[in-house]
């Protein structure tokens, strides 16, 4: 039924504006026009089973939104640091929380200023990034957020594999 | 912006949605002082005004086929006529509007024959209801095409259009009721017979002109829709009928005024998120309760919230819901017409159509409902003249029922045909190989019937167009059970069927049994619950027997198999619940399994209140979906927040059992008492495909494991099955033995055994029980034996594992 897609924006042929965020040392940014909420603190439900880089479910205005942690992906080490920010960002149908070190600013990026490599990063990550940003004061990755979904969840092995009996 | 038709302004404010006047994607440009606009309604931005043209005109059509039906059983109802005339009529207007030139077309001439009937210039008889069906079907045809590609599909209906002009020239040159029978040949559905016959003169030329006459003709008429008034002045030759079906249309239009005004069309979107909002709601009406206050007025206010927030909780549940009415509508034409191709007179009642379901459950409940009425019109309802030398009435009776009954929806498909003949199923499903044939004859008749939902199973003695190649029933019950539903069957012979499929209200809500697992919490659907064991630590009670990974419970003569949850999914690594747990017995797919979870038992061995609320308590549960990222698991068939905000997943019984690979269980009615000996004395008995009865010593036994056919691969002579990384060996007893051996069932169950140098498969037919050894193991003096001994009063031979592992790799399964 719902055929028109209301958050649509028109596009703007020149500029974006995105919302950049730390993990660890570097930056990163999101479409702005995708991003549903920045929430602090909130009740993470582990999910047994789920594949690597799902953290666990939100509860968010009756939605139920499964966690990622984009460190996973992009090469950052997942330790546990001071991170308790979920950048809440809406795909098609679905929510999708992304655990944050710290929100940092929307910024506007001319899209010629945008540096489609993606080498800064490790070799994995390439697929997540849509391209870098000279900010004056540091490099800003832009990431695409539907890749980003998709190469961070990579399933675990199918599940007879890991149920092996342990024997000879 | 291409342009796609140019619309009178006084038309657009008539005649479009109320919405769009304030919609904003309708803005007037400049040009709208010109007295016209240029609107392009396949942009996307209009996408939702051709979705509600779509909607509004399958109820239409939906109407339609009932008036139609009215009709042939009353051709001369007036009112009625003119109501049909009116639905076609909109249609041919709203397709003008929007461009769909076939459409319009179509509807054009369907509205032309239907003017001469509704003047009575012609007389409905067989033939022109066929046209006018197929006229029917292929408006939804084209309507299907619209809303799938935004076309309307290659598909050329000119040859519909002319039969139905022809239909109704023909009426033209003869008088009312006196339709001569060679002429109204040409009428009939088919469209290459009216090609052929000899058309009319006028009527290729009314065809060719159509096309461009349908869009102008909804602009002709500005007023909104064919009133009466119209209706009848575009007739005026019309002679003696005219007041009276003027009088009565009038009436039956004020009365769809009154229905359209009391209901209004709404997003489903919107509706979720009231839901939603609704949900959040409640959330902080616990809260807000959990506070203390001594203040009166607070506690006052606390109470009306909380009895409001309740009341609208219902209230909003209830938007959900939808009349059986939308999926029963159908039916009256599909019973019509499956009479017609079997040559049976069926007389359908529909009772209850007002009762109300889920809406995502209605369309769910479509086809198996189809399916039971095509059963019942073609093996249930006997020939005419069998009936009347039955001493029944020549029309068949095939009721329709749907009531509600604790708390879920039950429809009924009665008739009152030949019923199933009990004997034939029995033969067949003894000759399927699914029962010996001393076990089916003294099965009882209930039992019996339930052979009916094995795939493939057909009694029908020959196949017809409609049914009888054995797909059916296990589909029936299939989808049935896919949306949490029961399917019963009862039947009487010579009396006739009656098939009760037994669905939830609706998905969205259900009753749950949540659990504590570890620090998890997990919901289990209360309909599959069967029952709760709590187990003792001082092993009075029930226990959980076998070791490795082949855990199973003796519950009253079953032997029942058992998963651990929080080894299962990882919550701990050793189960820490084997001996003080609670084991929730669940059914899904009339297979039954047990599901141990956290205790629910105090210390001291009662059942305390506060501590059962603690563990696992009985709620509704407000279902939401997880997303495709964790649905993809097949653990989980969604989440849901509890009172305290808590997210809890719901578990997905069905994966779960999958996934566990669990293995059948077993009836035992006579089992002995629990074995109380030593492991190294406790036989795993099972039935080989070949009828064997073989044991396996308990100790060796790793895991039961269930396997699809497909999934046995054959390597030269040897049978493996891929388990993880690598591949186990799967050994035929039979063959071993020297018994003839059988081939594989659909589903093959597997013993898992650690062999001298290895892991090795057994497949056998079933698994009979654990038992202890109440003999000396005798040498048996055969290859791939062990041994004898005597095992629940039988003598049982005991499998020689290193033998049969030797046998599986080196010698295959001939």
């Amino acid at each position: 039924m719902n055929v028109t897609d209301r958050r649509a924006p028109a596009p703007t042929p020149v500029a974006h504006r995105y919302c950049a965020f730390r993990l660890g040392d570097a930056c990163f940014a999101v479409p702005a026009d995708g991003v549903v909420e920045v929430l602090r603190g909130g009740r993470l439900t582990t999910v047994p089973l789920a594949p690597e880089g799902v953290l666990g479910l939100l509860h968010l205005r009756g939605r139920i939104v499964p966690v990622i942690d984009p460190g996973v992906r992009l090469g950052l080490a997942s330790g546990a640091r001071d991170r308790a920010t979920h950048l809440v960002i809406a795909l098609q149908d679905d929510w999708y929380g992304l655990l944050i070190d710290e929100m940092l600013d929307v910024v506007e990026i001319s899209e010629d200023h945008i540096d489609p490599s993606t080498s800064s990063l490790s070799e994995g990550s390439g697929e997540a990034l849509a391209g870098v940003f000279a900010a004056p004061d540091r490099l800003v990755h832009l990431l695409d957020p539907q890749r980003m979904i998709h190469s961070l969840v990579r399933p675990r092995p199918p599940f007879s594999e890991r149920q092996g009996v342990h024997h000879g | 912006m291409p342009e796609i038709g140019r619309i009178s302004r006084g038309m657009l404010t008539a005649r479009l949605p109320a919405n769009l006047a304030q919609s904003e994607s309708f803005r007037p440009a400049p040009h709208l002082s010109s007295g016209l606009i240029w609107f392009d309604f396949r942009m996307s931005d209009n996408r939702e005004f051709i979705e509600e043209f779509l909607v509004e005109s399958s109820e239409n059509l939906d109407q339609l086929d009932k008036d139609l039906l009215a009709l042939e059983a009353d051709p001369a109802d007036a009112p009625r006529l003119a109501s049909v005339f009116r639905t076609v009529h909109t249609i041919k207007g709203n397709s003008g509007f929007f461009g769909f030139s076939k459409l319009g077309a179509l509807a054009h001439s369907g509205e032309h024959l239907l003017g001469k009937l509704r003047d009575g210039r012609l007389r409905l008889d067989d033939r022109i209801a066929g046209t006018l069906y197929t006229m029917v079907d292929a408006v939804r045809a084209i309507l299907r095409s619209i809303e799938a590609t935004g076309g309307e599909g290659d598909q050329d209906y000119r040859e519909l259009s002319r039969s139905l002009t022809a239909a109704a020239e023909q009426a033209e040159s003869t008088l009312p009721g006196a339709v001569g029978p060679d002429e109204s040949k040409a009428t009939q559905a088919s469209p290459v017979a009216a090609n052929a016959a000899p058309a009319p003169a006028p009527s290729p030329s009314t065809t060719e002109s159509t096309p461009s006459t349908g869009i102008p003709a909804a602009g002709e008429k500005p007023e909104d829709g064919p009133t009466p008034a119209a209706a009848v002045t575009a007739t005026p030759a019309t002679p003696s009928p005219e007041p009276v079906s003027s009088v009565a249309t009038t009436g039956v239009a004020a009365a769809g005024v009154t229905a359209a005004e009391s209901s209004v069309r709404v997003d489903v979107d919107l509706l979720a998120s009231i839901l939603d909002l609704v949900g959040e709601l409640v959330l902080a009406r616990n809260q807000l309760r959990s506070i203390d206050s001594d203040d009166p007025a607070v506690q006052a206010c606390s109470q009306r919230i909380n009895a409001v927030t309740n009341a609208l909780q219902e209230t909003a549940v209830k938007t959900r819901l939808q009349p059986v009415e939308h999926v029963f509508s159908r039916f009256p034409r599909t019973v019509r017409d499956l009479a017609v191709s079997c040559g049976k007179e069926v007389q359908l009642v529909i009772d209850g159509a007002d009762t109300e379901l889920d809406r995502s459950l209605i369309e769910s409940i479509r086809d198996p409902l189809t399916h039971l009425l095509r059963n019942a019109v073609d093996h249930g309802i006997e020939p005419p003249a069998e009936r009347v030398a039955k001493g029944k009435p020549r029309a068949g009776r095939l009721s329709l029922r749907a009531f509600n009954e604790s708390g879920r929806v039950t429809i009924e498909v009665s008739d009152d045909g030949a019923g199933i003949a009990f004997e034939k199923v029995r033969e067949k499903a003894v000759t399927r190989g699914l029962v010996s044939a001393a076990d089916a004859a003294s099965m009882p008749p209930d039992r019996v019937l339930q052979f009916i939902f094995e795939p493939g199973f057909s009694t029908a003695a020959q196949v017809t167009s409609v049914s009888g190649r054995g797909v059916g029933m296990d589909v029936v019950r299939t989808n049935i059970e896919a949306i949490g539903g029961t399917v019963d069957i009862h039947s009487a012979p010579g009396a006739g069927t009656t098939v009760c499929v037994h669905v939830p209200l609706t998905l969205a809500i259900m009753p749950a049994l949540v659990v504590r697992c570890g620090t998890e919490r997990f919901a289990i659907p209360q309909s599959a619950v069967g029952e709760l064991v709590p187990l003792a630590k001082d092993r009075s009670g029930p226990r959980i027997e076998g070791l490795h990974d082949a855990p199973v419970m003796r519950v009253r003569g079953r032997l029942v198999p058992i998963v651990f949850l929080d080894q299962f999914l990882g919550v701990r690594d050793q189960t820490a619940c084997r001996e003080d747990g609670t084991v929730v017995l669940v059914r899904v797919d009339d297979r039954e399994f047990g599901l141990v979870v956290d205790g629910m038992r105090s210390a001291g061995g009662h059942l305390r209140c506060r501590e059962l609320l603690d563990s696992a308590s009985l709620s509704t549960i407000v279902v939401k979906p997880i997303g495709a990222l964790l649905a993809g698991l097949g653990l989980y068939s969604g989440a849901t927040v509890l009172g305290d905000g808590g997210v809890v997943l719901i578990l997905d019984l069905r994966g779960l059992q999958r996934l566990a690979k669990l293995p059948p269980v077993d009836h035992e009615p006579d089992a002995p008492a629990v074995p109380t000996a030593e492991l190294a004395d406790r036989y795993l008995v099972c039935g080989t495909p070949a009828g064997r009865r073989v044991a396996v010593p308990l100790a060796d036994v790793v895991r039961l494991e269930r396997y699809a056919r497909q999934d046995v691969q054959e390597v030269g002579r040897r049978r493996v099955v891929r388990r993880g990384d690598a591949f186990t060996p799967l050994a035929d007893i039979d063959a071993m033995l020297g018994s003839p051996s059988v081939t594989l069932p659909t589903n093959v169950n597997v013993v898992v055994v650690s062999a001298d140098s290895g892991c090795l498969g057994l497949a056998v037919d079933s698994i009979l029980d654990v038992l202890v050894a109440e003999s000396p193991l005798q040498p048996a003096g055969m290859a791939g034996l062990a041994g004898m001994l005597a095992l629940g009063g039988m003598a049982t031979e005991v499998v020689d594992l290193g033998a049969m592992r030797n046998h599986a790799i080196v010698e295959g399964h001939r």
